[in-house]
């Protein structure tokens, strides 16, 4: 419950009555007429008169039977982002507020769907998001998985959804239950929101199919009908708006999941239900990213050297500038990249194509990373994958040659033995 | 009576929130993608649920939209968010607020009116309200201008099934200008007198949409016993007032009935006592119920205490209470119902069935009833929206659909402000008075000095015919681009609308008038052969085609013909389509 004034408001010669609302900027005064119309009036000259209080319940929506203290078979874990916002008067923008108990009580068939429980670890954004929370959420994981939870469901924000998905993979190895991750791309306040059945596809798959992977579940195109479910490892997002952005990267997707006709069509080998949870949440955070770009400052790479790891994001098929013919414009940044390797600082690749095996033998840029002591050599791992991967295996493994070795070895599908034509 | 009116006009800018074209694709096109969805209402900013939307909500369909590349992008397909408001579309509905005498708002908040109905696929329409207080002369007074808007067009429907809508996305997102007058109209011919000159405001700007579905009247009427009612979608001004003169009849013929109702059950609510009825069936002739339970429907019916005879009241011609009814229950995904009051022989029930109805529902004396056929939890949803109805005793506030005969049907209830929630997606915009000067500027000088302007160039009878078309717009872009006024003020006014009564239309108008006269300021015509060179361009040719045999006669081949003919009547009778008779009449007087 909310207390909002009603108001009258005098400014040049002009009447205005409504309930004033939170401006988003100083210099305007926000009023809801009666009409439902928002109208902005300048402070400087107005007169504000105030006529009483109005109460409003601010998201009080159809009630639903949730199963109070109980516990379901899905867990529902929170961690914010945009599947679970609304409105933020303050700046007028979208903000994570709904907890995932409100929004699991505003999933109309939710209910039918599956028994489930909802709670909230962080409400956050996801581009806010640390290696650190994605341990404290692993752990929350965990928790769940061992109360006896059938499958665990994370709403989560989608910008690093596929961080967090591959951070989870690593972390909650071997998991005897599906932990799917779910965002959506039209906020759960919109009639037209992709929440609710990206929601219901995630729990109706968590809760009946055989799989027991790490995944993302979303759209699997623009219409409102199937969902896909992507490997936490192999995921990614490809549109900054569109409900299908998520896509799977050198791999078909998990399974296609349409909760209306009972639907769980896999599309790949997946881990099946059962078995011992391995449970490593430790990371390293000093782990950094960095993209190579045309005119790259062979110094900017030195500045690197206060990272224990580092991943680059190159081009092609595995390349940075090396200046193999000794052009007077080009640089060449392989010695620098090899020095902080010399220094026992892990360098992974990844290549900016996103689609597609790195090759570090095709080419003579390659090569020299190689020399340079720079791997990922066959991999096809996405940069963002890579990223959480050594920010995972740096939580445990300080050795050069042991964290190389590890990093090169598939753990959870994110390195795939054949190139599939898809 | 109270009548105030709403008038949405198209303008004629790109769409609203991305930039798209407003041109709609051709009809006959093939969709080059389609889309599935599904939608949900939302809890409003003040937390309440609107009702309308609920109502939509409550049939459950689902939404198929036919999408063309050039007029829809992400934005149409609630792929990507809005992009900002389209600048002339801003400026032209800050300049016609101005020529109102309105009050621009300092800031400007785009809202999103929640419409679940599938016609927008996020589930709202952006909707921004620009201006108040603003006022109309008329010969009966100053009609108030209470609010203008600028908003959004919704898709265009193409066909609906029981569970699926389908809509185009190509009228999605064009910029309408929502204007809004308080309910200071006083009858029917002031009614219809102030939306003409509100029509005529908008169109002298110059920026308005101009063809068939571009303006739409909404009616508001109140009485004062009944309610506000709102009337949707008439298109054609000269039936406005038989809308509002329907509407108070309609009101009137309501509170009869009620108070009638009231006699007989007082205040008591009827109950929705809700009967299967299929068994009754078995063997009937009736081929709607027959039909509609080999596609697994069920009969169900319920009483209506006290109402024989009240459901067949007639309301307004063809419209009877049952009518009312049946608009309720088609909310809930029904074909419609069948009443006690109807005759059963014209649905081949039997009278034997009739009978066992009303005992399976204990109709008495003085008691009549409904019956739906439907499947089982459709045909319960719409039986409840009937009682629902039939519990009224007042007149509900409502949002009526204009019919082609002056009636209307029911379409929801009445919207509410619970319905508008704030378009997060994008910033406010501040309205500085530089804007406002720039958009003073882009909407003209309003109608007095477009007046002035036409007496100018056209007789005054023209004149004032012309300040009052349609082809206004059109009118001042032929003249800007060289055609004479008088001619294309004929051209438009008098031969095209002759041409139109023989059935005969130009495909492009605005393209094919610039070349007719182009061409004919080039001598390649006289004036007296636009009418036929006008008929061949209506069967599709482009002018010099349509020209042919027709080419004026003049110079030397002219001296020729004055030479052999002698006669200015015989050479005017026979070449009358080809000869100036001012040139003519010269030749004749050197010879």
């Amino acid at each position: 419950m909310e207390k909002l004034k009603r108001v009258r408001i005098t400014s040049k010669g002009r009447k205005y009555e409504g309930v004033m609302l939170p401006s988003p900027k100083k210099e305007f005064l926000v009023l809801k007429l009666d009409s439902g119309y928002n109208i902005g009036i300048r402070k400087e000259g107005a007169k504000v008169e105030e006529l009483g209080e109005v109460k409003v319940e601010v998201g009080g929506e159809r009630k639903m039977e949730a199963k109070k203290g109980g516990r379901g078979d899905i867990a529902i874990i929170g961690t914010g982002g945009t599947v679970s916002s609304k409105v933020e008067y303050k700046t007028g923008a979208v903000f994570p507020s709904t907890t995932p108990e409100d929004l699991a009580k505003n999933i109309p068939g939710l209910d039918k769907v599956c028994t489930f429980h909802a709670r909230e670890v962080f409400a956050i954004l996801s581009e806010d998001m640390t290696p650190a929370h994605w341990s404290v959420a692993a752990a929350e994981i965990k928790k769940e998985i061992d109360a006896g939870a059938k499958g665990v469901v994370v709403l989560h924000g989608t910008d690093t959804m596929h961080y967090t998905s591959a951070a989870f993979s690593f972390m909650l190895q071997d998991s005897p239950v599906p932990i799917y991750l779910v965002g959506s791309q039209r906020s759960s306040d919109r009639p037209s929101t992709d929440a609710r059945i990206n929601m219901l596809n995630a729990c109706f798959a968590a809760a009946n199919g055989p799989m027991a992977n790490v995944g993302i579940c979303m759209h699997a195109t623009s219409d409102d009908e199937e969902c896909l479910i992507h490997l936490g490892t192999k995921a990614r997002k490809m549109h900054t708006s569109r409900r299908d952005a998520f896509k799977s990267v050198n791999v078909p997707p998990l399974a296609k999941v349409d909760y209306r006709s009972s639907l769980i069509e896999p599309y790949m080998k997946y881990k099946e239900r059962g078995g011992k949870l391995k449970f490593d949440n430790r990371v390293n955070e000093n782990v950094a990213m960095v993209y190579t770009y045309p005119g790259i400052h062979p110094e900017f790479v030195d500045k690197l050297s206060s990272y224990d790891g580092i991943v680059i994001v190159g081009t092609g098929i595995g390349h940075v500038p090396t200046n193999p013919f000794g052009d007077k414009l080009a640089k060449r940044i392989t010695p620098n990249l090899k020095a902080l390797v010399d220094s026992g600082i892990p360098v992974a690749f990844a290549s900016q194509c996103i689609f597609g095996r790195i090759n570090m033998d095709m080419y003579a840029a390659g090569r020299m990373l190689q020399e340079a002591g720079v791997f990922g050599h066959l991999a096809d791992w996405t940069p963002e994958c890579a990223y959480a991967k050594m920010c995972w295996v740096m939580g445990h493994e300080k050795k050069m040659e042991k964290v190389k070795e590890e990093m090169m070895s598939n753990i959870a599908g994110e390195i795939s033995e054949r190139s599939e034509v898809l | 009576m109270k009548c105030g009116l709403e008038i949405h006009q198209r303008l004629d800018t790109g769409k609203l929130f991305c930039r798209c074209s407003s041109a709609l694709a051709d009809t006959e096109r093939n969709p080059e993608y389609k889309l599935k969805r599904r939608l949900r209402a939302s809890v409003g900013e003040m937390g309440e649920l609107d009702i309308a939307a609920r109502m939509e909500q409550e049939k459950e369909k689902e939404f198929h939209y036919d999408g063309f590349f050039e007029s829809c992008c992400l934005v149409e397909a609630d792929e990507e968010p809005p992009l900002d408001m389209d600048a002339d579309a801003l400026r032209i509905v800050l300049g016609i607020a101005q020529q109102l005498h309105m009050d621009v708002c300092d800031e400007l908040h785009v809202m999103r009116k929640i419409v679940v109905d599938g016609s927008n696929t996020s589930g709202f329409q952006r909707t921004c309200l620009v201006a108040t207080g603003g006022y109309l002369d008329t010969s009966k007074g100053k009609v108030r201008i209470s609010t203008v808007a600028v908003e959004e067009e919704s898709s265009g429907i193409v066909a609906e099934e029981a569970h699926i809508k389908h809509y185009r996305l190509d009228r999605l997102g064009i910029p309408l200008i929502e204007l809004a007058t308080e309910p200071d109209i006083l009858d029917a011919e002031h009614c219809k007198e102030t939306a003409e000159k509100i029509g005529l405001i908008l169109r002298a700007t110059g920026k308005v949409a101009r063809g068939i579905g571009t303006i739409r009247q909404d009616v508001n009427v109140s009485t004062e016993k009944g309610a506000r009612v709102e009337i949707k979608g008439a298109q054609d001004l000269r039936t406005i007032p038989l809308y509002v003169q329907n509407e108070v009849k309609r009101q009137e013929e309501l509170l009869r009935l009620i108070s009638e109702i009231k006699k007989r059950v007082g205040e008591k609510e009827l109950k929705a006592k809700i009967i299967d009825l299929t068994g009754v069936f078995g063997k009937t002739d009736c081929a709607l119920i027959k039909k509609g339970m080999e596609a697994g429907g069920h009969v169900l019916g319920i009483k209506l205490e006290g109402h024989e005879g009240l459901i067949g009241h007639e309301l307004l011609p063809g419209r009877r209470y049952g009518t009312e009814l049946s608009d309720y229950a088609k909310g809930a995904g029904v074909k419609g119902i069948i009443h006690s009051d109807e005759d059963f022989g014209k649905y081949k029930i039997s009278g034997e069935e009739k009978d066992a109805v009303r005992k399976a529902l204990g109709v008495k004396k003085g008691d009549a009833f409904a019956m739906v056929v439907a499947h089982k939890t459709t045909a319960e949803r719409a039986l409840h929206k009937v009682i629902e109805r039939a519990n009224m005793r007042r007149v509900p506030e409502e949002t009526r659909k204009a019919n082609q005969d002056g009636t209307s049907s029911f379409m929801r209830p009445l919207a509410g402000r619970a319905r508008m929630y704030p378009e997060t997606d994008l910033q406010t915009i501040e309205i500085t008075d530089k804007l406002l000067g720039e958009a003073k500027a882009a909407a003209g000088g309003g109608l007095e000095e477009k007046e002035k302007k036409l007496r100018g160039i056209l007789n005054p009878e023209m004149a004032g015919r012309m300040l009052k078309s349609r082809n206004l717009q059109l009118f001042e872009e032929l003249v800007e681009k060289g055609a004479e006024p008088m001619l294309a003020a004929g051209t438009l006014e008098q031969t095209l609308v002759e041409l139109r009564r023989e059935g005969l239309e130009l495909r492009n108008p605005r393209e094919d008038l610039a070349a007719l006269f182009d061409e004919y300021k080039k001598g390649l015509f006289v004036k007296a052969a636009i009418p036929e060179i006008l008929r061949g361009m209506c069967g599709g040719k482009k002018v010099r085609e349509a020209a042919k045999g027709m080419e004026r006669i003049t110079g030397a081949e002219l001296k020729k013909l004055v030479k052999e003919k002698k006669d200015f009547g015989a050479i005017m009778r026979e070449y009358r389509l080809r000869v100036d008779a001012g040139e003519l009449k010269k030749a004749m007087e050197k010879e």
